[in-house]
């Protein structure tokens, strides 16, 4: 896990943002898509790439297909970083225009699409997060689910780890499900 | 005598437990002080690590809102006995998680730390309380504290204050005994040393030495120089002594001596006077027989010039036995006894009475007047008096002569008063000094020695007189005698 202190004060005021946003979901008008964006950024602190992802200069959150977030991803990351990399918000049609891509949510939209999209982030070594249900039997890799109002997520573990990511334990903690690898048993 | 009985050892045992107190009280608090610092400095340490890893453990759980992970990391405080509280809060203010020693809901109210400040704390009476900022990937995500008693650092110091007492007291207790054993090595010296200088200033004896016990230092030197002290003193009080005996023989050497003197004088006089009546008897025969024999050839000049030769024969003759009187009264030996001055008095009265019947004299003599002294000799001193009285009443028609006495607080005075001639009062030193006369020889006939054996008589008795007299208006003369204070007169 690359902790590596990010110097932007914005960061800093962005996150106690979304922080209080998140905890307050269900109270105020903070809405499920703008919870979900700021997860979506905060996943990129606690997963690890392998060299080759990590080393790119921009740290790019792609959204495949329709996109459900509107201008909330942009909001979110308007001037934020993950790793001290600049965080960037990227649209993309097709998996062929994932390259460079560390995050992908994967709309809804393309549920048909699945079994030929997932292998080919994986081989990208991109973090798939999806709100479709049944996402991680598909061999994605979070997904958002709604726990009572609250916005919460599932790991799996096992599809991470064929994309050769890795997965902070403190993550891991606060997943409502975690789906591990047959081999290592659950 | 033990040597608790010594003021100076109370003195100095007083002083070493008092300067080991001292001591030992600076010692102890500036070692609880250095330890209370350090224990705090633990404690405020371990505190702050427990935070830091409550905080980073909790980073994920308030990135993605999921309190019950943060409240199971705060539960392992839990092991942590002396943790009463600890909270973690969004960085808006809002509690976050919570735990609790007595699983209630004290909660503490954290205020937001200054910008920049990561960590805080504070320090109340029974608690501290640590706050830490939990920041991730350089966002403040929250805040933690911890609170926790301060049981743990009381016992401390109440450890330390016990140890401090104990060692304390075993401290006082051997400084006791130190004090015992060497205090007594110092103050019995002195203590003996002014026992000592008491004892010489009471008996006032000099010969006193202290012993040098062989303390040393300053006692020794002041033992010596004390004794050099009294050796001194003892020598001028030898010489003082000696001084004085040496005095004392020399003064009854000259008294001896002017005794001696004096009875020469007295003798020679006495001899001189005594060999002086032969010639001056057979002058007076002789020119006795010339007027017998040969008075009718002179012719009345040769016979008056006779007559001088005659008169001034007689003069001499009382002048010779006046002297003799005063060297008899000067040298004769004393008898107390109980004399009759009214006796002697009316016994010289007719005496004179029938020496010059024709003579107008009146007498007032006081009854029962006695005295202490010498008889004979008194009588000299009555008769000189009443002598001197009947002599310058001459003049008078009629005369008057009072003897009597008074008491004058407590001693009796004897008068002769006389209505005579009187004299001047300007004169009255030279009244006493034999061949001193205030009358002129052809006025009053007398040899100015009478009052000077009188006074040399009152003298031997231990007494005074003194006169008081006005020209014309007649003469007192007062005496006291005191035969106690003449001791030495008696024989």
């Amino acid at each position: 896990m690359s902790i590596a202190r990010a110097q932007h004060c914005r960061t800093l005021l962005f996150v106690a943002l979304a922080a209080s946003v998140s905890f307050s979901f269900a109270q105020t008008k903070v809405t499920e898509y703008q919870v979900k964006a700021a997860y979506l950024y905060n996943f990129g602190k606690f997963v690890n790439w392998p060299d080759t992802q990590a080393n790119r200069p921009i740290f790019n959150i792609c959204i495949l297909g329709q996109d459900p977030f509107g201008a909330d991803l942009d909001g979110v990351l308007t001037n934020a970083t993950i790793g001290g990399k600049r965080a960037s918000p990227k649209r993309i049609t097709d998996t062929s225009a994932a390259q460079g891509c560390q995050i992908v949510f994967i709309s809804s939209s393309e549920s048909g699409k699945l079994d030929r999209i997932l292998p080919a982030l994986d081989k990208l070594h991109a973090l798939t997060v999806s709100d479709m249900p049944r996402f991680l039997d598909h061999n994605g890799m979070i997904q958002f689910v709604m726990d009572s109002g609250r916005v919460r997520f599932e790991v799996n573990l096992a599809a991470a780890d064929t994309a050769g990511l890795g997965f902070s334990s403190q993550l891991l903690k606060v997943a409502s499900s975690v789906k591990r690898s047959e081999k290592k048993g659950e | 005598m033990s040597a608790n009985d010594y003021p100076i050892f109370r003195r100095l045992t007083r002083m070493n437990m008092l300067a080991s107190t001292l001591a030992l009280v600076v010692a102890c608090t500036a070692f609880l002080a250095y330890d209370v610092f350090l224990f705090r400095e633990g404690l405020l340490r371990n505190l702050n690590v427990q935070a830091q890893i409550i905080g980073s453990n909790s980073v994920s759980a308030l990135t993605f809102n999921d309190p019950k992970s943060a409240q199971s990391t705060l539960s392992a405080l839990s092991l942590s006995s002396n943790i009463i509280s600890a909270g973690i809060s969004t960085p808006d203010g809002q509690r976050f998680a919570h735990y609790s020693r007595t699983g209630g809901a004290e909660l503490v109210q954290v205020p937001a730390l200054a910008a920049g400040n990561d960590e805080a704390h504070w320090f109340g009476l029974n608690e501290v309380v640590v706050v830490h900022t939990i920041v991730f990937q350089g966002a403040n995500v929250g805040t933690v504290y911890i609170q926790s008693d301060l049981n743990r650092f009381y016992a401390r110091v109440w450890q330390y204050v016990l140890i401090l007492a104990l060692i304390l007291f075993a401290s006082l207790f051997a400084a006791r005994f130190i004090s015992a054993y060497f205090g007594k090595a110092v103050a019995q010296p002195i203590a003996a040393l002014s026992e000592t200088a008491q004892t010489v200033s009471r008996q006032k004896n000099y010969s006193i030495r202290v012993m040098d016990s062989g303390a040393g230092g300053e006692v020794s030197v002041l033992i010596r120089a004390f004794n050099e002290m009294l050796e001194q003193i003892q020598r001028r009080d030898d010489e003082l002594q000696g001084a004085r005996v040496g005095l004392e023989k020399r003064v009854e050497e000259r008294t001896r001596q002017l005794v001696a003197a004096n009875r020469e004088l007295e003798a020679f006089s006495y001899s001189v006077s005594h060999d002086l009546r032969n010639p001056l008897e057979t002058i007076s025969g002789f020119s006795y027989l010339l007027l017998q024999e040969y008075g009718d050839k002179l012719g009345p000049a040769g016979k008056a010039n006779l007559q001088e030769v005659n008169d001034a024969t007689k003069r001499m003759a009382q002048l010779i036995d006046d002297l003799l009187a005063l060297a008899h009264a000067s040298s004769t030996a004393m008898h107390r006894e109980k004399v009759d001055l009214t006796q002697m008095t009316k016994s010289i009265k007719s005496e004179l009475q029938r020496r010059q019947p024709e003579r107008d004299v009146s007498f007032v003599i006081s009854e029962c007047v006695s005295a202490e002294g010498d008889s004979s000799l008194l009588r000299v001193v009555m008769e000189n008096l009443l002598n001197n009285a009947w002599k310058y009443t001459s003049g008078r028609e009629k005369g008057r002569i009072e003897f009597g006495c008074k008491q004058e607080s407590g001693t009796t005075v004897y008068y002769v008063r006389d209505n005579g001639a009187g004299f001047d009062p300007e004169n009255i030193d030279r009244l006493f000094k034999p061949f001193q006369r205030l009358h002129s020889k052809s006025e009053f006939p007398g040899t100015g020695v009478g009052l000077a054996t009188v006074q040399r008589i009152i003298h031997r008795h231990g007494g005074e007189i003194w006169a008081e007299a006005k020209v014309g208006e007649g003469a007192a003369f007062y005496f006291i005698l005191q035969p106690e204070l003449a001791a030495r007169q008696w024989a």
